[in-house]
């Protein structure tokens, strides 16, 4: 085995390992993350939950009790069938489901059919009978019914034309004129709308940015990431893995959003809000700015631990920072137009979830969103050469705790190399 | 060649290097030996780029070695480190693919060392469910799998049984045979001696012996080993220019100064006795190696 002095020749077998660039270098970090990821099974069944709770959410209170009740009404006593139409008739007009039926029996025959769900209710004479409690909507059905009866009954003792009754019972209503256009259920359902997309953006900024830094962590307990390193430089590394993780977040959201639409317009159970495509739109690009924010400084604080358990000391005050934008779109919820909340929805950590709000309110200029998107957005790239720098510091360094100033004095260091 | 100019690190007040200079030539087994704490892994992993020297260079077939070259290096880190729920194959080709290989050879590479190094049934099996000697394969084939110009390898044989030491004794042979030299650190000096053409002996983050292991034997004073039947030491002990290393029974090891000849101590020790053996001997690795780090 003597030393030859020049190259030796590959065997012609030998593959050949070509140049990787940096975003060829990223692309299969990124890949290997969403690949792994996806097929987890704790993932997997995570987004079904999400997914079933979503469905849930939108089409279970028209299935379960939510919507309009139907109701059997048994009417006894002189004039049965007159209160029995009547009520029938004020059911239609209040728009509430009622099938009332004129029976022959006493009070405590009329009872047992109440008490074993033959009838909803009963009337029999000046009472009504119910199991237990009286919807309020059917109360109003009833006492409206039976008064109109008595009523209609004194008129045409006094002498008015039966002709005329209907007139008397029913005179036109008053009109009612807004001076300010308030659509009081469109209201309900931007809030509504507006509080998903808040729970939403929080959720996946915290859950993907946590699983940032865990993967980071990963790499660094099992010490992989040594042999990683070998081949990437850190921040690649770090890169690929924010662009992976976010990837997936990206694609359980879309889900998320399909299904949520699709289980809308298929089964036509609810209408959709106006303005939840928009809403939805701003979703994502939200999410995509505050996971951009908030993914570089998880990958960070990751990378500042060598074992998971430390990961809570770490990220704490990220996750307090996330809470914080929490509350502050819970705040602007209640008032959208505050000048506080079109502060926050400026400033990079609260923007993610409050401009969304005041953007569902219609409180948000184009202007006011543009300039919002692009103060986050340079934030967020002034973050990621200064988190690359602290990341590539503190990833090799795997005795314990880095503080962030020897991180960013040997991310000088190995970044000169 | 892989050449290390003057590497130089401390940690604190701790001096892990020394101004440490040697150079592995091409086409060589390269022993790196040394006792605990000598700067081995340090050094390693100055080449690999996880280490910022405080001085010093590495240059691999003349020019510096940067992120790009390493990454035709194969390197194997003292401290294991895989992705434990990851699948051996999908591991294994990801960083082929990482080294710069192309999907479809990245999982043919993957493939001809899994079967190379025996573990081609665990290939869809998780690494964490792997036994320790197994994982060490696996961690091996990393290595090996990005068809490598070069590989640096800490401690490749602590932890395999002597099959597993068998098997990568010859893939590091061949490996060397194909063109790709091979350094490696190892506290076991008797398969340094059998594997390598070359040593760097360290002590104290400096070196203190590097070269050709048969040079390194040949240098320095010669040894004799004399046995003479019921007879002490005296005579030898008496001889100008001649030092007892040892006596075990009746047998001597001798060192001579070189205007000592050989046939004079053969008359002495017939005179003294009836020989029974006579030879001169070289010094193991072992032996230089204790030599060395206790000067």
């Amino acid at each position: 085995m003597s030393a030859p002095t020049t190259a030796p020749v590959q065997r012609p077998d030998t593959p050949r390992p070509r140049p990787v660039g940096t975003v060829t270098a990223i692309r299969l970090v990124a890949q290997r993350e969403f690949v792994t990821r996806t097929g987890d099974r704790s993932f997997l069944i995570s987004t079904l939950v999400t997914v079933l709770i979503i469905v849930g959410v939108v089409v279970g209170p028209r299935i379960f009790g939510g919507g309009p009740a139907s109701y059997d009404v048994a009417v006894a006593g002189d004039g049965a069938q007159a209160l029995a139409d009547a009520i029938e008739g004020t059911g239609r007009a209040m728009e509430v489901d009622v099938t009332a039926e004129a029976v022959t029996a006493d009070r405590g025959a009329i009872a047992d059919q109440v008490a074993d769900g033959t009838y909803d209710a009963a009337v029999a004479g000046d009472e009504i009978v119910v199991d237990s409690e009286l919807p309020t909507e059917l109360e109003t059905v009833l006492q409206q019914a039976s008064r109109d009866v008595r009523i209609a009954a004194g008129l045409q003792e006094a002498g008015v034309p039966p002709e005329a009754v209907p007139q008397l019972l029913a005179p036109p209503p008053l009109t009612v004129s807004t001076l300010q256009e308030v659509d009081e259920e469109e209201a309900s359902g931007t809030e509504g709308l507006a509080f998903f997309a808040t729970f939403i953006l929080y959720g996946q900024v915290l859950g993907y940015g946590f699983m940032v830094a865990g993967g980071v962590v990963e790499e660094k307990s099992t010490r992989v990431v040594e042999v990683l390193l070998s081949t990437l430089r850190p921040s690649q590394l770090l890169a690929g893995k924010i662009v992976g993780v976010g990837l997936v977040g990206l694609a359980q959201l879309l889900l998320l959003a399909v299904l949520a639409l699709g289980t809308v317009l298929v089964t036509g159970l609810v209408e959709l809000p106006p303005g939840a495509v928009p809403t939805i739109g701003m979703v994502f690009l939200w999410f995509l700015l505050g996971y951009a924010f908030y993914s570089c400084l998880f990958g960070v604080a990751g990378s500042l631990v060598s074992r998971q358990e430390e990961l809570g000391n770490v990220t704490t005050p990220l996750m307090l920072l996330v809470l914080v934008g929490f509350f502050a779109a819970v705040g602007a919820l209640n008032d959208p137009g505050s000048t506080l909340a079109r502060v926050l929805s400026f400033v990079p950590p609260t923007a993610p979830m409050v401009m969304p709000v005041r953007v569902a309110f219609g409180e948000a200029t184009v202007l006011e969103i543009v300039g919002a998107v692009l103060v986050t957005a340079v934030a967020a790239g002034l973050l990621v050469p200064l988190a690359g720098r602290l990341y590539t510091g503190a990833i090799l360094r795997t005795s314990g705790r880095v503080k962030l100033a020897q991180a960013w004095r040997s991310g000088q260091e190995v970044a000169a190399d | 060649m892989l050449e290390l100019k003057d590497l130089t690190r401390r940690y604190g007040d701790v001096v892990a290097l020394d101004g440490l200079t040697f150079s592995v030539p091409e086409g060589s087994m390269f022993g790196f030996v040394g006792p605990n704490g000598a700067g081995k892994t340090t050094t390693m992993r100055i080449v690999m780029g996880l280490v910022a020297p405080d001085r010093g260079e590495v240059r691999w077939r003349g020019a510096p070695v940067d992120a790009d070259t390493r990454r035709r290096f194969g390197y194997m880190p003292e401290e294991r480190g895989l992705y434990p729920k990851m699948r051996v194959r999908d591991q294994l080709r990801y960083l082929a693919q990482l080294h710069g290989l192309d999907a479809a050879t990245a999982s043919r590479e993957a493939d001809t060392w899994m079967e190379r190094l025996g573990i081609a049934e665990r290939a869809r099996d998780r690494v964490e469910e792997l036994s320790l000697g197994n994982q060490q394969r696996v961690q091996l084939a990393a290595a090996l799998v990005g068809a490598p110009e070069l590989l640096i390898l800490d401690e490749p044989f602590s932890g395999l049984d002597p099959v597993g030491v068998d098997v990568l004794s010859e893939v590091l042979l061949e490996q060397v045979a194909a063109g790709v030299p091979v350094i490696f650190s190892s506290h076991q000096l008797e398969l340094v001696e059998r594997l390598c053409d070359r040593v760097a002996i360290v002590a104290h983050g400096r070196l203190v012996a590097a070269g050709r292991v048969d040079e390194l034997r040949a240098r320095g004073h010669r040894r004799v080993r004399v046995d003479v039947a019921d007879a002490g030491s005296d005579w030898a002990a008496a001889l100008p220019g001649v030092r007892l290393l040892d006596k075990t029974d009746g047998s001597m090891l001798l060192e001579l100064d070189d205007d000592v000849p050989l046939d004079g101590v053969l008359d002495h020790a017939r005179a003294a006795g009836a020989v029974t053996h006579f030879s001169l001997v070289q010094p193991t690795l072992a032996e230089l190696f204790r030599e060395a780090v206790s000067a």
